[in-house]
Parts: C-alpha cells; sequence; structure tokens
C-alpha cells in the first residue's frame, strides 16, 4: 500500500468531499473505555500516517492522554511499514502498538510471535464493534490480534462530471453499461473514457479484486484470497476476461495501452483533473485529495460514483490499516480498546480524513455528504464487504513492487491477450509466495 | 569557469589532473597540407565535443528548469518551452520545500550524517595510514593486503549482519548507526589512500624528528598531518561527497526521522509525475553542496576518485 | 589514480596527491624511481604496542563492518527466511530458480558485459579529442560533474530526460520532432468510423466507405467519431449534406457524426455536428487506380465532377489521420536497462576519461614521433602505439568500472519506474527487496554472498597489482 505520499494529501482527502461543513464536532467526552491510571506509563505506536493524516491521528490519542495520563508517542514509518518494522522486530524493540497497512504482515508477524494477542478491553470491543468479518480478518488461528481502525473505500469510479455532459452519459449501474454505453459513448465523443494507473500496481489489484468480488461472490474472494482454488480456477480467467473488455482497448485508456502502464497514481487523477485527458479514473476514496490538488472541487467538477456489479451485487471492497499490539507493556491493550471504541473513531470521523469500519460508528458522525454515503455502502454490504485481497496474501505477492500479483497485472495491462495464461503466471507466483 | 576554480584550490595541491596538457601547442610539427587538414579535422573536432558538452549539461539545465517551473506547468510541456515564456518561471517549489517540515529534517539529517563520518573516517584511517606507513609490527605487511582486499567488498554482504547487530545495540534507524556504518566501510578506501601516501613522505624528515626524541603522537601531528595535508583534503572532500550523495545506508539504517535528503525524494520517486515540484527542486538543492565543494575543490576530488580507482 | 603512470614531466614530488600516493612513484615503464623505504622506521622506530594503538580504531571497525558480515551473511545464508530452520545450499538453489532473481542476475550480466566497455571506450574517445583542443579543461569539468552528484539525482534527471511524453521528456521530444518534421502527423488521429455506418478503416490507416457508388447517386457519407468537439480545426463549419449530385459527379460529407452533450441521430447530419475540413478525398476505380483526388469543404462536404460511368470506392487520406509519433517508450519493458546504462554513462564517462587522460599525457611523445616518422597513419599510430601503451591504464578503468556495476542498485532503483522494475532488476536492488522488502533475510544473505563472490577476482587483481608495484 503506497498510496500515501509524505507531504501527504491523504489527510484531507475525504473530508474534502462534499460541503466541507465545520468540523465542530467536540472531541470525544464521553468516557472511552480502557480506563485506569497509566499516569507516567509511556507507549508508542507507529503507523505510516504524516501530515494532516498524522496530526489528525495524534489527536485522537491526546484524548486517550488525557483521560489515562499516559504518555503516547507516535512514530511515522515511511512508506515502508514492512522494512520499518521487520528489523526493529529483529531487535526487540518494536513500537507498542503498531498499524499495519496488510494483514498479510499481520498474519507473518504472528507467525513470528512478533505479536501479542488482543486481551481484555480490547478484545471486548474487537467483538462488539466489529462485524464477525473484521474479527476474522484480524485473527490467526482464532486469536484476535487486529483492529481495523482505519478504512480506505476502494470500490469508487471517480468522473469528470463535465465529460459526461459534453457526451451526453450518466454514470452507469452495470459493468456492462460501464463499459457498452459509457466507455463507448465518451470516446465516441472524442473524450477517453479511463485514465490508468498502470504504474502503480496496486492500483490494478483493486481493479481485479472489485470485479472479482462482484462476479465470483465473496465465498470464491475468501477461497482465492486464501489460495484454497488456484488462481488457474474459471472464476479467475472469467474476471481476467471481463477486465480486458477495458484493459485491451487501447483507445479505453488515457495514453494508449504504453501510456496505461507507465503511469503511476496519482498521476492518472491529474489526467482526469488537471489536464483533462480523460473521462474516468478508478481508485479509491482517497482519490479526492489527488483531484483537489489537481484543481478540481470535489462533488462539483470531480464526482465519484459506486463500482458498478459486474455480478449481482456491486462489490464494496475496503482497505485500511490494522492495529496491533507488539509489546506486553502496560497500558498497550488499554490503547487499543480505546482506539478501536466508537468513541474515539466518532472523534475520528469529525476531524475529517477518515473513515471507519466499525458498526457502532454512524453515519453522522462525518461531517461531510460523500464520506456519508461511503460509510453506508459499508454498513449495508454488511458480511458482504471485502478486504482488499492483495493485502491480505504474502506481500511478496501482492504488495511488491515488480512481483508477483503487481507485476502479473501490468503484463496483463500491456497484453490483455491471454487471460488463461495470465492466471497461470498468478497461480506460478502464488505457489513460490505461499 | 574552470580556471577560477583552478585557482581557488589552495596552491600546493599539484598538478590539476583535469588541466591536460595544452595539445593545440603540444601537437608535432606537420606540413603545411596536414596543418591545414588538421585544423579543418580540429573544426569537426570541435564542434562534436561542443556537442557532447551540451549532451552533459543539457539534461541537469533540464532538472535546474523544472525545479523552476509550477507543477500544473511541468504536468502540461516541457521545460525548454520556457525558452519562449520564461515569465512563467517561479521559486514556489523550492519555497514550499521550505515549508516542508520532512524536507528541512532530511537536510540537517544529512548534514549530520555526513560531517562526523567524513571527521571519523579522516582522522582514524590518518592513525593507522601512519602506523602502516612509518611503524615496525610484525605482520603488517601481510595486514595490509588484506585491508587493499577489503576495498571491493560490497556493502550489500554487511547489510544484514549490521542490522541485526544495530538492532541488539537499539540504534538501528539512528544517525549513530548510518554514521558508524559509513565509517566503516570508508576506511579501507582511506587508509589506502593516506597510507600510501604517507609512505611517500620523505624519510629523513621522519628521522630527523625521532632523533629528535619527537612522541610518535607528536610527529605524526607536526611532520606527517601538514605533509599530508593535500591527501587529506582529497579523502575528506570524496568522502564528504560519498556519504552525502548516499542512498543505500540511508534506506537500510535510516529511520523516516532520521533520512537524509537521499532517501527521502527516493520516496517521492513512486509518484513521479504528480511530486515533479518536489523531486526536482529537492534533488536540485541536495546537488548544490556537491556542486560548490566539486567546483571549488574539484582537483581534490579528482584526485581523490582517481585514487579510488578499483575499489 | 594511485597507480596510473605518471607523466614523466609531471612533478612527482610530495605536492601530487596521485604521485605521492605510490610508494615511490613507479615510471611509465613501471618500475620505482626512489630508492626510498618506506615503513622501514628503524632503530628509533615505536614499539609494536604504540603501533597497536594507532591501528586499534581501523581495526575494531574494520572487524565489525566488513569481516564480521562476511562471515555472519555466509552463516545466514544456510538458512531460511525467519532464521530459525538450517536449509544448506537452498536459498542458492533458490537464487538461480526463482525467476525475478534469474531476471535479475540476467540483466547483472547484461550490464558488466556492455556498461564497461561503454563507458571505457567513451572515456578513450574523449581523452583523445580533448587533447588536440585549448578548452580541455572546461570540457573535463562539464563531464566528470555528474561524478560529483548523487545517482540519485542523476537518476531523477534521466527520470525527466526519458519521460514518455514528448512534449515532457526531452528524449522524445528530440525524436519526435525529428520524425515529424519527415513525417507529419495528420489532423483527425483520434478518427474512428461511426459503428454502423457502412464506413470502415483502410490499410495505411486511412477509411473507405464500405459500398460502391456510381456517379449520380445519392451523396456518400462517411460518418467519423472519436474526435473531441475541441480538436476540430476552427474553420469546421456546421455539416450539411450535399445536394443530389449531377449525373456525371459523386458528392458527399466527412462529418463528425456526434452531438455535443449526446443524442441526435446516427450516421445522419445533425444540426450541431460539423464537418471535418481538409481531409482529403480519392475516387477509386475498380481497377484499385486512383480516378480523381480532391478536398472537403469546411462544412466537410466534396464532391467529384465529370467522373465516368462505373463503381468507385470512396477512400479517405491515410495521411489526415496518422497518428503523431510517440517516441521510444524508454522505461518499457524492452529498453530500460540501455536506458538506464545510457544514464550510466553519463555519470562515468568523465571518471574514465579523467583516468585515461593522465594516462595519455605519460605517453612518450617520442615514441608516437617515431611512429609517424616511420609513416605511420593517425590510426596506425593510435592502434599501434597508444593502446598498447595505455592498456594497464585501460585495464584500472575497466576493472574499476566493472566493480561499480556489478554492484549498481541507486540508478537502477530510481529510474525504473515501478511497472518496470522488476525488468530492469539487478542483483543489488534484488538483495535489498528480499532482505528488507520480503524480510527474507537467508535468501538475501545468499545474494550478497553472491555478489562478495563475484567481486573476488577483482580483489586478487587488486593485491596483485599492489604487491606488483610494491616489491
Amino acid at each position: 500500500m503506497t498510496e500515501h505520499a509524505w507531504r501527504l494529501r491523504g489527510g484531507v482527502a475525504v473530508a474534502a468531499a462534499g460541503a466541507l461543513l465545520a468540523a465542530g464536532c467536540a472531541p470525544g467526552d464521553g468516557g472511552a473505555p480502557g480506563g485506569g491510571d497509566l499516569q507516567g506509563v509511556q507507549l508508542k505506536v507507529a503507523a505510516k500516517w504524516t501530515g494532516v493524516e498524522q496530526d489528525n491521528f495524534v489527536e485522537v490519542l491526546s484524548a486517550f492522554e488525557e483521560e489515562t495520563g499516559a504518555t503516547v508517542e507516535y512514530e511515522p514509518t515511511g512508506e515502508d511499514t514492512g522494512a520499518y518494522l521487520g528489523p526493529k522486530i529483529e531487535a526487540g524493540e518494536p513500537p507498542d502498538v503498531a498499524l499495519l497497512p496488510q494483514p498479510g504482515l499481520l498474519e507473518e508477524y504472528a507467525a513470528q510471535d512478533a505479536l501479542v494477542p488482543l486481551s481484555g478491553d480490547a478484545a471486548a470491543a474487537l467483538e462488539e464493534n466489529y462485524t464477525d468479518y473484521w474479527s476474522d480478518l484480524g485473527s490467526v488461528d482464532g486469536e484476535p490480534y487486529g483492529i481495523l481502525l482505519k478504512a480506505a473505500h476502494k470500490s469508487i469510479v471517480w468522473y469528470r462530471p463535465e465529460a459526461f455532459d459534453a457526451a451526453g452519459v450518466q454514470p452507469p449501474q452495470t459493468w456492462d453499461d460501464m463499459v457498452g454505453t459509457t466507455a463507448s459513448t465518451l470516446s465516441d465523443a472524442g473524450e477517453t473514457p479511463f485514465a490508468m494507473c498502470g504504474a502503480s500496481g496496486w492500483t490494478l489489484t483493486d481493479w481485479f479484486e472489485n470485479v472479482y468480488l462482484s462476479q465470483a461472490g465473496p465465498d470464491k474472494y475468501d477461497q482465492l484470497t486464501a489460495h484454497e482454488i488456484p488462481w488457474t480456477d474459471d472464476s479467475v480467467v472469467d474476471a481476467l476476461e471481463t477486465m480486458a473488455e477495458v484493459w485491451g482497448e487501447g483507445d479505453y485508456m488515457a495514453g494508449g495501452t504504453d501510456g496505461a502502464v507507465q503511469t503511476d497514481f496519482p498521476t492518472c487523477v491529474t489526467q482526469v483533473y488537471g489536464q483533462q485527458d480523460a473521462a474516468m479514473v478508478y481508485e479509491a476514496d482517497f482519490v479526492a485529495a489527488s483531484a483537489a490538488e489537481a484543481g478540481a472541487t470535489v462533488g462539483d467538477t470531480a464526482q465519484a460514483f459506486p463500482f458498478p456489479a459486474v455480478g449481482d451485487a456491486a462489490p464494496v471492497v475496503v482497505g485500511g490499516d490494522i492495529a496491533v499490539a507488539m509489546s506486553e507493556n502496560e497500558g498497550t491493550q488499554e490503547l487499543l480498546a480505546y482506539l478501536a471504541s466508537p468513541e474515539a473513531q466518532t472523534t475520528w470521523a469529525g476531524l475529517g480524513g477518515y473513515l471507519s469500519a466499525n458498526s457502532q460508528v454512524q453515519p453522522d458522525a462525518y461531517t461531510d455528504e460523500f464520506t456519508q454515503q461511503l460509510s453506508q455502502t459499508v454498513l449495508d454490504a454488511g458480511e458482504d464487504v471485502r478486504y482488499d485481497m492483495s493485502d491480505q496474501v504474502p506481500s511478496q505477492f501482492g504488495a511488491t513492487e515488480g512481483r508477483g500479483m503487481w507485476a502479473v497485472l501490468q503484463d496483463f495491462l500491456r497484453d490483455p491477450g491471454d487471460p488463461e495464461a495470465t492466471a497461470q503466471e498468478l497461480e506460478d507466483a502464488a505457489q513460490e509466495a505461499y | 569557469m574552470s580556471d577560477d576554480a583552478a585557482t581557488t584550490a589552495p596552491a600546493g595541491a599539484g598538478p590539476d589532473p583535469l588541466a591536460g596538457p595544452d595539445g593545440a601547442e603540444g601537437a608535432p610539427r606537420r606540413s603545411a597540407a596536414a596543418r591545414a587538414a588538421a585544423r579543418l579535422g580540429s573544426g569537426a573536432v570541435q564542434l562534436l565535443l561542443v556537442l557532447i558538452a551540451l549532451f552533459w549539461l543539457v539534461p541537469t539545465l533540464g532538472l535546474f528548469v523544472s525545479s523552476l517551473r509550477a507543477p500544473a506547468d511541468n504536468a502540461s510541456s516541457g521545460w525548454w518551452t520556457v525558452l519562449a515564456r520564461p515569465a512563467e518561471l517561479t521559486l514556489e517549489n523550492y519555497a514550499g520545500l521550505l515549508d516542508n517540515p520532512t524536507f528541512v529534517g532530511s537536510f540537517w539529517n544529512t548534514v549530520l550524517i555526513t560531517v562526523p563520518s567524513t571527521l571519523l573516517i579522516v582522522a582514524i584511517a590518518a592513525l593507522a595510514g601512519y602506523a602502516f606507513a612509518w611503524m615496525e609490527f610484525p605482520g603488517r605487511d601481510w595486514l595490509f593486503l588484506g585491508v587493499v582486499g577489503l576495498l571491493v567488498v560490497p556493502i550489500q554482504v554487511a547489510l544484514v549482519p549490521i542490522a541485526q547487530l544495530y538492532g541488539g545495540a537499539g540504534i538501528y534507524g539512528s544517525i549513530v548507526g548510518v554514521v558508524l556504518f559509513h565509517v566503516g566501510f570508508g576506511l579501507p578506501f582511506a587508509i589506502f589512500l593516506l597510507r600510501n601516501f604517507f609512505a611517500a613522505i620523505p624519510r629523513d624528515l621522519l628521522e630527523a624528528a625521532r632523533m629528535d626524541g619527537g612522541r610518535e603522537l607528536t610527529i605524526f601531528r607536526r611532520v606527517i598531518l601538514p605533509l599530508g595535508g593535500p591527501a587529506i583534503a582529497s579523502l575528506t572532500i570524496f568522502q564528504f561527497l560519498w556519504v552525502w550523495n548516499d542512498l543505500l545506508v540511508a534506506l537500510v539504517f535510516a529511520d523516516a526521522a532520521n533520512q537524509p535528503m537521499t532517501k527521502a525524494l527516493q520516496a517521492e520517486m513512486r509518484q513521479f509525475g504528480a511530486n515533479i515540484d518536489v523531486i526536482s527542486s529537492g534533488a536540485f538543492i541536495s546537488m548544490v553542496v556537491p556542486l560548490v565543494v566539486f567546483f571549488a575543490f574539484q582537483r581534490y576530488f579528482v584526485q581523490g576518485v582517481m585514487a579510488g580507482a578499483v575499489k | 589514480m594511485a597507480h596510473t603512470p605518471q607523466p614523466p614531466d609531471a612533478d612527482g614530488g610530495a605536492g601530487t596527491v596521485p604521485g605521492p600516493a605510490d610508494p615511490g612513484p613507479p615510471g611509465p615503464d613501471g618500475t620505482r624511481t626512489d630508492e626510498q623505504e618506506p615503513g622501514r622506521a628503524g632503530a628509533l622506530g615505536p614499539p609494536s604496542w604504540l603501533a597497536l594503538a594507532f591501528l586499534l580504531p581501523a581495526l575494531l571497525f574494520l572487524g565489525a563492518y566488513m569481516l564480521y558480515p562476511i562471515g555472519f551473511s555466509v552463516y545466514r545464508s544456510l538458512w531460511d527466511a525467519p532464521g530459525t530452520t538450517f536449509v544448506g545450499i537452498d536459498n542458492y538453489i533458490r537464487m538461480f530458480t526463482n525467476p525475478p532473481t534469474f531476471v535479475a542476475l540476467r540483466n547483472n550480466v547484461v550490464w558488466v558485459v556492455v556498461a564497461p566497455i561503454v563507458v571505457t571506450v567513451a572515456g578513450l574517445i574523449f581523452a583523445v579529442l580533448t587533447e588536440r583542443i585549448r578548452w580541455a579543461t572546461a570540457f573535463k569539468l562539464v563531464v566528470f560533474m555528474p561524478m560529483a552528484v548523487s545517482f540519485l539525482a542523476s537518476g531523477v534527471i534521466f527520470r525527466l530526460v526519458y519521460e514518455q511524453d514528448p512534449e515532457r521528456g526531452l528524449a522524445n521530444a528530440v525524436i519526435t520532432t525529428v520524425q515529424d518534421t519527415v513525417a507529419p502527423a495528420g489532423d483527425y488521429p483520434d478518427a474512428s468510423p461511426r459503428d454502423g455506418s457502412g464506413v470502415e478503416p483502410a490499410d495505411g490507416g486511412g477509411f473507405r466507405l464500405g459500398a460502391e457508388v456510381t456517379p449520380g447517386d445519392e451523396p456518400a457519407m462517411v460518418p467519423l467519431v472519436g474526435i473531441a468537439a475541441d480538436d476540430l480545426p476552427g474553420a469546421a463549419e456546421p455539416a450539411r449534406a450535399p445536394e443530389a449530385p449531377a449525373g456525371d459527379a459523386v458528392a458527399g460529407t466527412v462529418w463528425l457524426d456526434f452531438t455535443p452533450g449526446g443524442g441526435g441521430t446516427e450516421g445522419a447530419v445533425d444540426p450541431e455536428e460539423r464537418g471535418l475540413p481538409g481531409v482529403g478525398v480519392r475516387l477509386v476505380d475498380a481497377d484499385g487506380a486512383t480516378a480523381a483526388t480532391t478536398e472537403t469543404a469546411d462544412d466537410g462536404t466534396f464532391a467529384f465532377e465529370g467522373v465516368a460511368g462505373g463503381a468507385y470506392t470512396v477512400e479517405l487520406d491515410p495521411r489526415d489521420f496518422s497518428e503523431p509519433y510517440a517516441g521510444v517508450t524508454w522505461l518499457g519493458p524492452t529498453v530500460v536497462t540501455p536506458a538506464i546504462i545510457g544514464a550510466y554513462l553519463w555519470v562515468w564517462a568523465g571518471f574514465a576519461m579523467v583516468l585515461i587522460a593522465a594516462g595519455l599525457s605519460a605517453i612518450p611523445r617520442d615514441a608516437l614521433e617515431a611512429a609517424r616518422v616511420d609513416g605511420a597513419t593517425e590510426w596506425q599510430v593510435f592502434r599501434r602505439v597508444t593502446v598498447p601503451l595505455l592498456s594497464p591504464v585501460l585495464m584500472v578503468v575497466f576493472v574499476t568500472l566493472m566493480i561499480y556495476v556489478l554492484k549498481i542498485f541507486d540508478l537502477v532503483f530510481v529510474i525504473a519506474p515501478g511497472s518496470v522494475q522488476a525488468d530492469a532488476n539487478v542483483l543489488a536492488v534484488e538483495m535489498w527487496r528480499v532482505a528488507f522488502g520480503a524480510n527474507d533475510q537467508g535468501l538475501g544473505s545468499a545474494l550478497a554472498v553472491f555478489l562478495l563472490v563475484l567481486v573476488v577476482p577483482a580483489m586478487v587483481f587488486q593485491i596483485r597489482r599492489f604487491r606488483r608495484e610494491n616489491s
């Protein structure tokens, strides 16, 4: 997960969406659970957030500090959380709480005995506030370790209304509409339908996950994630064939096939909202920040529609950062319990740039309409929401530049001619990694 | 420009390796026809060399101009279009960098890493170089051959072991760790260079000093260091630039709070197209110090690099 | 360097760094020229323990940062990723069977074979050419400058140069400018036929009407789409269907069959649709010969008068639809390694040039003159005299470059975009990725050890050269 850059951006992301009402929500004055007197206790929390995202998180932490008397120090991990934590674990001095961008890492660390299972109030908070899917996601062998703290909604297609108006098209409801009507009409009107972010491999895995989740269904999605069915399964080939309806059309992608593979995120967003070279770009809620930077007004000149249904139901894929305990120090579990609470997350939601996966956090906690809608889709999808697959599989397969899914899907974007061969390559890479 | 640079270099540094013998005058006498042909050929050679020089200069110029353009301009047109519209140049990118605590912090980290590493390397290597050159002890020649052998050891070999070592010592991610690593890997070359230079100091001077009853440390300070000035200068500049420009060591051993500019900029490269404003101005700032050092002390630097052949 | 032949006239005295760096600077023939015995401290010399004290800090560092790591890496490379299971040489086997690592290995071979030669040759050429010009120092300064800046900065510089879009990347801007002068792009590169209109693509990128026309027929309508309304030439006027042509005439319209904002009837000229001016139209007879040519007017209409009877095909000139040349995909999977080698040349040519130039100036003029007097051409002198005399220097340059090329990291890491990192991979990058990205320190250590083994020949070369010069 590399979507956040140093001078973040991501922070204002979602908050920028829609009418930015004054973020007047008072920080949670309700008593957070956890309690206990932690006077003098020092805790370290590490996450990759910087800039506004960091400020907001620190503010959420400060409520915990006030309440318990503990001191919480925040450490930015830089882009590569694995590279940051790996040696610290080896050295035996990890932070007390870390935010892992991938459940894949969670499993690796749990296998290395580098994590401390959730206990007491923290385990209870996970149980109470999250659906079973999220509890399972943060568990290894039935032992709960992680809490999805900050979610990113990954089933959104962003578009430029002006381009849609010029071509006389509406946001599509289904994949077939999107490809058959929306894209082809845009193309006839001389508008390139899509900007692709092919140089950033994770955006391609996100495409796949949405198509696959909607087409093959949540059960298959889970089986494939666990590698219980091989990547050569027909469902994978079908999904690839579906994707090729867009990826195979050089004219549908800004800069043609070559351009699609060479464009990184968020340059692709700039292509839509800055240079106006394309009409749509698929990526997550955090596109809002890049769109705003490219000069668009989110909610007005930059709008989004839900990723259209390929099969029966539209997919809801969520990514995000998972909080885990890495030490047995006093206060660690209390801090996690606090972070998992609806109070802390409601505070955070009021600060903006935040989406919760907590079932107890109501849509009205968010200050803008757009995030409220996103939150509603997550709540509505309930147990059918799925976490980003590429972040659940071993990172070598799902989240490494030049490796596994990233590399194979980039090759597929370059030449989507042979979905079966691509499925085989994915399977080979998976074999190597699992 | 180069002449200025040459004259600003302290005297006594020896001939400038960049300034070869003046070929035009050194050319052998030939017949009139041959001279005419030579002149024509020389015209072609001059033109070719001008083109080559442009090939070396223009890319750097491109970076500099890009760093002076607003992100939107860079996204929509090439830097060379400013030739037609010089008005669009702006210092905004640089202003933005100065407001960016991560970048400013990384600049100071670079300084905090580079200066101590360089000083430590020079100090430790000077002592060792002197011992290898002018002190007698068993196994000296073999030990020195060992140092020569270590010159080419790839840094990769040490990454994993030292990362674990640092973990145990609690200095993983810290500036101290990065500095010590640079010292460790800079030493073989530094010792090699200084030992060879010290060994060439006239023996009489040393004998005389020892005859006068000078203690080794005094001799080292009074005789070796002053005479070794040029070599020490070369080494200092070479190491300074080497550490300043390092990416790999920082990538592995410096965490986000202690990262130098190279690592901070590298992180931005992942979104090259979108971050070109930060990247171009940041890269240029990271180049300024090396370029100033290079042009001010170029002869020392070139000599240091030449001494580094087969490292 | 320390071991470059010194110019005979250069003062080898205490002033020069390269000079004194040699214990008794060797002459061009490699023999010692002074009788000094460095290091023979004599009776007055200090005791061994003092020497040890001087050496101690250095030895501690070398032990901790080089000797211990070498040992530990070898040991670690025999264990699995978390370091809990002994796996013998498994990691080494994986190194050669794991596809990404294998790509890295293959690329390293390309690098080692190509880059040192290219750079040495460039350095030699520059060194020889600059011998004859007055501004040699300035030239050398310029070419040497990249050695002073970081590979990261050089990488950024070349990312800019290699940018795909000819509007922004210098390399492609130059190439496409040349190309466009030779074969300019058409006005309507994005055009495509309206589906179901009977217009089909023709050879060479033009379009043709599928149905044949005969003089006096209904107008030949050619609806095209895919052109943004903003991209139409300013002269374009609302399209119009021509009057029914006379008996010996063929007429028609080429227009943008898309009503802004949607709506309109496909294949019919709607009020807001505009014609495509200036499109070349050809009337091709049954034998495939061109009977007549014309161009569309501002409203998209065209007409051929006085056409002989028979069936014709209406074709649009491919030149009006040709795509602009997009340039080379420098950072695509196929040429990314050569492209990065180009950047490498840019960085290192100065190094090779300076060393070789120092060697050149040490060649005795007499030898060259003697050859010339014997009637040798300049090329022969260069081949038979200069290069052989230079060969020790060339060897040093070449070996040095080879060592650095084996360990190349920054340039590849920085220049190759994410999507081609796999194609540009080299061992040093792979080692970092495996050990610190995938946290497989077993395989990472094996790769490090492998790199070490690769530089051992250079180590031997280095030690032998040193001993020869000091014996």
